[in-house]
């Protein structure tokens, strides 16, 4: 009974969270750039206003299948990653099963943008593959090592043994070569702003975006609120010790993310390739000297 | 019978309370007048306050805000771009070229009327009208969405016949659209 509440409860929570912290984010970043900034329910507003408009353009069958496919991608993701209090699907599902199911949404959208046939689309589709070629493959080297490190794949035992140990064995000190790749990671997983080539609405018109209006890109944006919070969670249980209470998670949250906007306040955008030049460059090395040093 | 006609429900009330708040704008700014734009939206107006963002396609936008003059070429592109918009969407004619013609009411190459071709919601007068008049205006275009008086929308799908005359007699002969207007007021009930 209380698992069936919280598969129902758990992603109008996560959304609440994400949203918030959408709002923030804009806030932060107008009061850096020293305007007032909109209200922090913003976002609230905006997607309000998108499920709301009175007509909406569908280009085709796939068009509306892949938006689902998109937001069950994030809400299966959702589902295998423990948050404080529910953990009932990840004993089941380890880290290796969050991988496969990271890449859903993706693949979601490729499909969907595919169908509306605008150039800006496709061009941002391509560039998000390409920069998911950048960060994947640095984050899934530092969940291998972090598995090889505790001699487990199950997020869950992973959150357990940085709990028992205290600070001490929290991942980003007993290996911090592989926190600081992961960080980098992250940041190109978000989508923030050095690595915000996907996007670009000065470029190619917000890429994927450019041919969604009213409902299609509320689901987007529902989808991006909570799929921010799942991607910090990650970060979060394999190296900043989970949280035992949803106090400490939503702080943990908000310090990691306020990190994060700092320096997509500050930086400019990449070109795309110089995006992943950058990814294999300097996080991917990391990423595989961290490895090393656990192996040997 | 038109006091039952013009009164909105509770829910049609709350859905304007919140959409108010957030309109996304996307400017066309062939004519002159851009330059008024950037500070508005910037740190000393700041338009985000009200939540007007700037948003670069027409499929996401709400407010398609009309700088200064159209030529004739760029007029068909606005009509494109008018109906590639998803409804509720309002049109805020910028400067006075787009109520009268301003300075080049004697002009054979820009458009007079703005109001002739698509529905316009609110004008704002002047040559150039200052960034504090453009917040005015938002502000205006808010207080009406909030009294549910914004419904310009509505005539380019109920009254599209004038609309499309008034645009082929301009363009002397038929443009090509991509939208069927009359089939979408039908699909969605407008």
């Amino acid at each position: 009974m209380n698992v069936v509440l919280w598969i129902i409860f758990l992603p109008i929570i996560l959304f609440v969270i994400g949203t918030f912290m959408l709002g923030y984010s804009r806030k932060f970043i107008a009061r850096i750039e020293r305007r007032y900034g909109p209200p922090i329910q913003q976002v609230f507003y905006d997607i309000f206003k998108l499920m709301n408009k009175k007509t909406n353009i569908s280009h085709g069958w796939m068009h509306d299948f892949a938006i689902l496919m998109l937001l069950g991608g994030t809400l299966l993701t959702m589902y295998f990653i423990p948050v404080p209090g529910f953990s009932y699907f990840a004993q089941y599902g380890d880290v290796l099963v969050i991988m496969y199911v990271l890449l859903i949404p993706a693949l979601g959208m490729a499909l969907g943008v595919g169908e509306t046939a605008n150039p800006n689309g496709s061009i941002g589709i391509s560039r998000a593959l390409m920069m998911l070629a950048g960060y994947d493959i640095p984050f899934f080297l530092t969940f291998i090592g972090m598995a090889m490190l505790n001699n487990t794949t199950s997020m869950l035992d992973l959150i357990h043994l940085q709990q028992a140990g205290g600070i001490a064995t929290w991942g980003i000190i007993t290996n911090p070569i592989l926190g600081v790749a992961a960080l980098i990671a992250l940041q190109g997983m978000l989508g923030e702003k050095p690595f915000e080539v996907m996007v670009a609405p000065h470029e190619i018109a917000t890429g994927p975006m450019t041919e969604m209006g009213g409902k299609y890109l509320g689901i987007m944006m529902i989808q991006h609120a909570i799929g921010v919070v799942i991607e910090l969670t990650i970060y979060i249980n394999l190296f900043l010790g989970g949280a035992v209470n949803w106090f400490e998670y939503i702080v943990k949250l908000f310090v990691l993310f306020t990190l994060l906007l700092s320096v997509n306040a500050v930086f400019g955008r990449f070109r795309t390739d110089d995006a992943v030049r950058f990814m294999w460059k300097i996080p991917l090395p990391l990423a595989i000297i961290g490895v090393l040093f656990i192996i040997f | 019978m038109d006091e039952k006609m013009t009164q909105r429900s509770v829910w049609e009330k709350i859905a304007a309370k919140l959409s108010k708040r957030s309109l996304w704008m996307l400017h066309y700014c062939t004519g002159c007048g851009a330059i008024e734009l950037p500070p508005t939206m910037t740190a000393r107006f700041d338009m985000e306050r009200f939540g007007i963002n700037p948003m670069v396609t027409p499929r996401q936008a709400d407010i398609l805000l009309i700088t200064g003059y159209l030529s004739v070429k760029t007029l068909k592109r606005v009509v494109l771009t008018y109906e590639q918009m998803q409804a509720p969407k309002y049109v805020v004619g910028f400067g006075s070229c787009t109520i009268n013609g301003g300075m080049y009411w004697n002009s054979y190459a820009t458009m007079k009327s703005l109001d002739r071709y698509i529905p316009v919601e609110t004008y704002i007068a002047g040559c150039m009208p200052r960034p504090e008049a453009i917040i005015y205006s938002f502000n205006e275009l808010i207080a009406k969405i909030d009294r549910g008086e914004a419904n310009s929308w509505k005539d380019y799908y109920n009254n599209y016949d004038f609309y499309r005359e008034n645009q082929e007699h301009t363009f002397e002969g038929p443009i090509e659209t991509y939208n069927d207007i009359k089939a979408d007021a039908a699909l969605f009930r407008i």
